[in-house]
């Protein structure tokens, strides 16, 4: 039970970060927004690194540099994702970003990129990014 | 309206790679070791972004900005924390699907609300049909099974953020 209520919680909050983003944007810009809003955020889950001191740059050292810079890609996923919002409505964006996400998800799982075990994939997922679509078609015309 | 669905689509596509690249790092350091590097990098990335593109701009908004959207990000750290807790909680595989599933109900929400200066759009049975038909595909795709080496660990942990 707390656990749904944790994944249900997790799901508002990633919602309701797109709108507000959103919403500081049309007022500051998006870059100054996403700059902004993930200052905050940084600086929050600095200071709880600093309690809980999980780990540290002796770990980081371990991790291809790829790997590590993949941070920097919050910054495309923010701007895209509030120029989406402000032309398509929140509905709509949330459901092609998931679309894309489970097919990106599918395409390196399939492959086996980035040093992800090859998994294959068979018919349910075809069948759910078929169902995802079809939804959006639904939600749309 | 394409321009806006192809944006939508590069962002959850890189919201897919983005997992990947963390989950390899959260293999090697706890949690908030790979959050703290995440949102530092975001916030690097988007701040220099901002100064090539808009150059003095990033300073000028700042000082007259409403109190609240320096508190915005910490949103981010509640999307950690539950989705930590829930994971852990119910496994990967249903807390993503049901993670999703809300995120696309407050969409919803917050569209027919037209809430925060969105623009209002009426909630129609057409929408909500589109929402579950949207969401029996997510709960096909995690729960239909047939991966293949789903107890491996670095599936679990990656399917995590998924």
């Amino acid at each position: 039970m707390r656990g749904l209520l944790f994944a249900f919680l997790a799901g508002a909050f990633i919602t309701l970060q797109g709108v507000a983003n959103t919403r500081i944007s049309a007022d500051i810009g998006t870059w100054p927004a996403a700059a902004v809003t993930q200052f905050t955020g940084f600086v929050a889950a600095l200071l709880i690194w600093v309690f809980v001191r999980d780990g540290g740059l002796r770990d980081l050292r371990q991790v291809r540099p790829l790997y590590i810079s993949g941070g920097a890609l919050a910054a495309i996923i923010i701007f895209t994702n509030v120029t989406a919002i402000q032309q398509v409505g929140v509905t709509l964006t949330i459901s092609a970003v998931l679309i894309a996400q489970l097919c990106m998800t599918f395409l390196i799982d399939s492959l086996g990129w980035f040093g992800v075990p090859k998994q294959k994939m068979r018919l349910p997922q075809f069948i759910g990014i078929g169902l995802m679509i079809a939804g959006v078609v639904i939600l749309k015309f | 309206m394409l321009f806006g669905i192809l944006f939508a689509l590069t962002a959850g596509a890189l919201v897919g790679m983005q997992n990947v690249f963390n989950t390899k790092v959260n293999e090697q350091t706890g949690n908030w070791t790979t959050t703290t590097l995440v949102l530092g990098l975001g916030f690097a990335a988007s701040f220099g972004i901002g100064l090539i593109v808009e150059g003095k701009g990033m300073f000028t908004s700042l000082p007259g900005m409403q109190t609240w959207f320096w508190f915005s990000g910490l949103i981010g750290v509640g999307v950690v924390t539950c989705m930590v807790q829930g994971v852990k909680l119910l496994g990967p595989t249903y807390a993503v699907a049901i993670v999703m599933t809300s995120e696309l109900g407050f969409a919803l929400l917050f569209d027919s609300l037209g809430w925060l200066g969105l623009q209002k759009v009426p909630f129609t049975l057409h929408q909500l049909i589109g929402v579950l038909v949207i969401v029996g595909g997510i709960f096909v795709f995690k729960l239909g099974g047939g991966r293949e080496s789903e107890k491996e660990n670095s599936v679990r942990k990656r399917e995590a953020l998924n």
